[in-house]
């Protein structure tokens, strides 16, 4: 089945989640792909949505230089703001101004 | 490299490798890995494919025989189950770089294995119920154990795979229970299904394996050993069956306190490994099966590849 | 159920019975491909379709049970062969992919056929029985067409292969839409919105553009008397095998 191609399979599990990769059928085009994606990912009534991509239109990255680089960015991340002191001295500070 | 396996990224360190995966580390379809590592997934893999391909054909037997609507449609629903997982399989296998044909070429010719309980024949409707409920169940125990396979892909499909078994352990455990609620007769198939499919069900783990020696384990394409797999199979099941009223048939079968363990009559490991080279009561009867089947069926793929090669 | 004169039930109790036994009967014989298919993709797909059939079957025994009183298992399984009313089409084994594909071409089409048209029943249990089956049907027909499609593409020797099927199976195909005994009863109610022979015309019609692809004749509209009455020895087998276990032990559970 040299014609045969790998097409991806993303499923939606409830309305309004997002696009989660379940897995890859083999098919010779998108109709029959479509089909065996409902049958793989949707027979049990398991999905809302299913999307089907045929494997090399994914561009994939996976480079940790570029995903996980080595740097300190805190400052993108709201764990990055840790104002527990601050605010206790200010607020001790606020205190003491009162009339 | 076949079309369908992903390139792969520039040789790496096997040293390091192992190192990543001995602790827990995970490896997905076009990450480097040693040939080693490479060739030992895909015999896994592809054995259990195989299985599940195979298995298909002793609950085969029965699925005009299904004596209701209701068990018709869960008899059907269950092996259409299981020729999903050997697909789910064999994409996985296919993905390290072996093409299906290949695959099924292979397990035609009688050059790959399957588990060895499916060579056995089937019977009765008693065999329906005890294989779709301890078969199942047995293969769930070492199914789980590998959700957390150090090959990525594997353990996802697994993830999967475990929760589609689910349901399929409680058809056949509720088949079970109504035969065994039902007349003397019925009863009788069950004790007489259970009498024939404990032995292989107690090979079905495997011999205990030297951890030292099993690379499989080392690299955590498995996470359990065949006799934890077995401990745990025993632990859960035996009491269920014989809480039901039926008869293990080992004499020797008992849970020791003190050591924590079941001990059990030595299984006989000559039939384990003269079952699964080919040589089970079924086995010959079932590959030609389907060689026949897969022969009359080219036409039809050759048709999906495309006009040229279908002026078969 | 209880508006409804003698002869109307009667007539709808026949009408059940058709497509009950139409929906069991081809539903078995496709869940043979379980396991067996070409293709293990297609080998699931082939056997869901034949589960929604096995389940439609269900609940038409089961509406014909709130007529008469019997339960779905004793329709599906409690039966003589030559009781069953399911079209001579169903009398045909599984064979191989053409004719399967062809077979389940035809029936489809003719089923969807007399769906469209039951969908206006007066009868309204009946007529949202139908519409529930219908919203599964479509799936079946979408898939069979893809399949007809790429067999009468591929050309050669294939495309023959379905030639063949398609000629061998269009008279028994036409006998889906064949004349009810009670068709009178059932038009006068409105339970049959039309006659069955203006589905069966319509029908021709929509499958003609397939049979003329193929280069054979359409099917003439032509139905012989009788023709669910008497089923031959390959559904007299299947029947052994459907009822094989059941039988084996007269009134247990399973």
């Amino acid at each position: 089945m040299s014609s045969e191609q790998v097409w991806e399979v993303f499923r939606q599990e409830a309305e309004g989640d997002p696009m989660v990769h379940g897995g890859s059928v083999n098919a010779p085009d998108a109709e029959l792909a479509l089909h065996y994606a409902r049958e793989f990912y949707g027979r049990r009534q398991e999905s809302h949505r299913l999307w089907v991509v045929p494997r090399e239109a994914i561009t994939e990255l996976d480079d940790p230089d570029l995903l996980k680089p080595p740097f300190d960015r805190s400052f993108k991340r709201p764990g990055g703001y840790i104002i527990k002191h601050k605010l206790e001295a200010a607020k001790a500070r606020a205190a003491l101004d009162e009339p | 490299m076949d079309q369908q396996a992903r390139p792969t990224q520039p040789s790496g360190d096997a040293e390091a490798f192992y190192a990543h995966v001995g602790s827990g580390g995970k490896v997905e379809a076009d990450d480097w890995m040693p040939d080693e590592y490479r060739a030992a997934v895909l015999k896994f893999v592809e054995m259990h494919a195989n299985s599940e391909l195979m298995g298909v054909l002793p609950e085969r037997d029965w699925i005009l025989r299904a004596p209701n609507l209701k068990r018709k449609l869960a008899l059907t629903s269950k092996i259409q189950d299981e020729v999903g997982h050997a697909q789910l399989l064999y994409r996985v296998a296919e993905d390290l770089g072996k093409p299906r044909d290949a695959m099924l070429a292979d397990l035609l010719a009688g050059k790959t294995k399957f588990h060895n309980v499916f060579h056995y024949p089937t019977r009765s409707w008693g065999d329906v119920g005890i294989i779709a409920w301890l078969v199942d169940a047995a293969a769930i125990v070492s199914q789980q154990a590998l959700r957390d396979s150090s090959y990525a892909p594997y353990a996802r499909t697994m993830k999967k795979i475990c929760w589609e078994e689910s349901v399929h352990i409680m058809h056949g455990r509720d088949v079970v229970l109504t035969l065994m609620n039902g007349t003397d007769a019925q009863r009788a198939l069950v004790q007489e299904a259970l009498d024939r499919w404990w032995g292989p069900l107690m090979q079905m783990h495997g011999p205990p394996t030297d951890p030292a020696r099993d690379k499989d384990l080392h690299w955590r394409i498995k996470a359990k050993n065949n006799e934890q797999l077995r401990q745990e199979f025993l632990s859960i099941y035996v009491p269920r069956i014989r809480e039901l009223g039926l008869r293990i048939p080992d004499p020797v079968l008992r849970y020791d306190a003190p050591s924590g363990r079941w001990e059990y009559t030595e299984p006989d490991w000559d039939e384990l490994r003269a079952v699964v080279t080919g040589h089970g009561p079924a086995s010959q009867q079932r590959l030609e099966f389907r060689r026949l089947n897969f022969a009359d069926t080219q036409w039809v793929r050759d048709a999906l590849g495309g006009s040229a090669a279908a002026a078969a | 159920m209880t508006d409804l004169t003698p002869a109307a039930r009667d007539g709808l109790a026949e009408l059940l019975l058709t497509l009950a036994d139409d929906e069991l009967v081809i539903g078995y014989w496709d869940s043979e491909w379980t396991g067996i298919a070409p293709l293990l993709e297609e080998d699931v797909a082939m056997s869901s379709i034949s589960q929604d059939e096995i389940g439609h079957a269900a609940a038409l025994y089961g509406m014909l049970g709130e007529l008469t009183g019997r339960d779905p298992d004793e329709f599906a399984y409690g039966r003589q062969p030559d009781a069953y009313r399911h079209a001579p089409l169903l009398d045909h084994p599984r064979t191989d992919w053409a004719f399967t594909i062809a077979r389940r071409f035809l029936y489809e089409t003719a089923d969807a056929a007399r769906l469209e048209s039951l969908a206006a029943s007066s009868h309204a249990p009946l007529a949202q029985l139908i519409a529930k089956m219908r919203r599964e049907e479509r799936y079946h027909l979408m898939h069979l067409e893809a399949w007809v499609r790429r067999l009468a593409e591929a050309g050669g020797a294939v495309r023959e292969r379905l030639a063949d099927a398609f000629a061998a199976l269009g008279p028994d195909a036409t006998a889906v839409l064949g004349p009810l005994d009670a068709e009178e009863a059932l038009l006068a109610n409105g339970i049959l919105p039309e006659p069955m022979a203006a589905i069966r015309t319509r029908w021709i019609e929509r499958v003609g553009a397939t049979y003329d692809g193929l280069g054979l004749s359409r099917p003439t509209g032509d139905v012989g008397p009788g023709a669910r009455e008497r089923h031959g020895a390959a559904f007299t087998w299947l029947h052994g095998e459907m009822t094989m276990v059941s039988r084996s032990e007269a009134g247990a559970t399973w």
